[in-house]
């Protein structure tokens, strides 16, 4: 008892573990739902109108990252609302905190890949989805500490897939075209939809 | 330095790992057993125990349903065990205040 260190890491481990409880019942389904629907539409329209060009395809999918995140804002406050807590509570802020760095470098490498995209356009366009899928992947990995575990597993399929893809791609040379829209669609709006879909058979409904 | 307030720390409370419990609950209406074992990465036995000696105490009720067929344990904090958990921190906060350098 010669110092107060004790007391003050308790009570810090409380609120922490508090912020963590209070974000683990966030259904999450809707989100991923949502993520993984409006991914396949932005891969069909960036296929549809050949957006083929890496500032096309970065502005593209900068909308879409957009419109997902504004629409996940949404339902999260929604739920805060029904629950009568506050949105912009301090495990928000928190998870806000997680993902803004690597959402960050996410876009810088989109900005930066379209400055120099006149160097070699096309390999961009398919070296663009896994960078943004590996960025993502941190992302979630880093605000999955205050959710459940399988989001912080969904973060390491985005980082591995990423990782497979670079490699493939590469070093290893596909011998067929590989469109960046598909890639978005099948890693964004499929995953996004694969784990939406496993959550919401899967998560304790509440009257 | 006045002793009274540690002396006065629930001791049951004070464990690492039913804190721990009592903190993830307090901001909970009710939490599933995976979901705790989950988030405070316990095993099942240690999870077990710690909620046994806590419902003991009357400050955790557990409840048993079923969910798609299968097995549901959901623990909640009951009136006392809120009650005993603010006074708790109340009691870390007085530490606290008590040991700041002026």
């Amino acid at each position: 008892m010669e110092n107060n260190d004790w007391a003050v890491e308790n009570l810090q481990t409380i609120r922490t573990l508090m912020e963590r409880s209070t974000l683990y019942r966030r259904a999450l389904a809707p989100i991923m739902l949502l993520a993984g629907i409006v991914g396949l539409i932005a891969a069909a329209i960036g296929v549809h109108f050949r957006l083929n060009t890496v500032e096309g395809f970065t502005l593209l999918w900068l909308i879409t990252a957009i419109i997902v995140v504004g629409g996940a804002f949404l339902i999260a406050r929604k739920q805060a609302v029904k629950d009568s807590e506050p949105f912009w509570s301090p495990p928000t802020k928190r998870v806000a905190q997680a993902l803004v760095p690597p959402f960050t470098a996410g876009l810088l490498v989109g900005v930066l890949f379209s400055l120099g995209s006149k160097v070699r356009l096309v390999d961009f366009i398919v070296l663009l989805p896994f960078l943004w899928s590996f960025f993502y992947g941190c992302a979630l990995h880093a605000a999955g500490f205050f959710m459940p575990r399988g989001v912080r597993c969904f973060g390491w399929v985005f980082i591995i897939s990423a990782g497979i893809g670079l490699f493939y791609v590469m070093l290893v040379r596909p011998h067929f075209d590989v469109n960046g829209h598909w890639l978005m669609g099948i890693f964004f709006g499929g995953l996004h939809l694969a784990y939406g879909g496993y959550l919401y058979l899967t998560e304790k409904k509440t009257p | 330095m006045n002793p009274e307030p540690f002396l006065h720390l629930d001791k049951v409370i004070h464990e690492k790992g039913r804190l721990a419990i009592m903190s993830m609950l307090a901001a909970s209406p009710e939490l599933s057993f995976t979901e705790l074992r989950d988030a405070l990465a316990m095993t099942d036995g240690n999870l077990t125990t710690h909620i046994k000696a806590l419902q003991q105490e009357g400050y955790v009720s557990v409840a048993k349903s079923y969910q798609n067929n299968r097995p549901l344990t959901t623990c909640s904090l009951t009136a006392a065990g809120r009650k005993a958990f603010a006074e708790y921190i109340s009691l870390l906060e007085q530490i606290v205040r008590q040991n700041k350098p002026k």
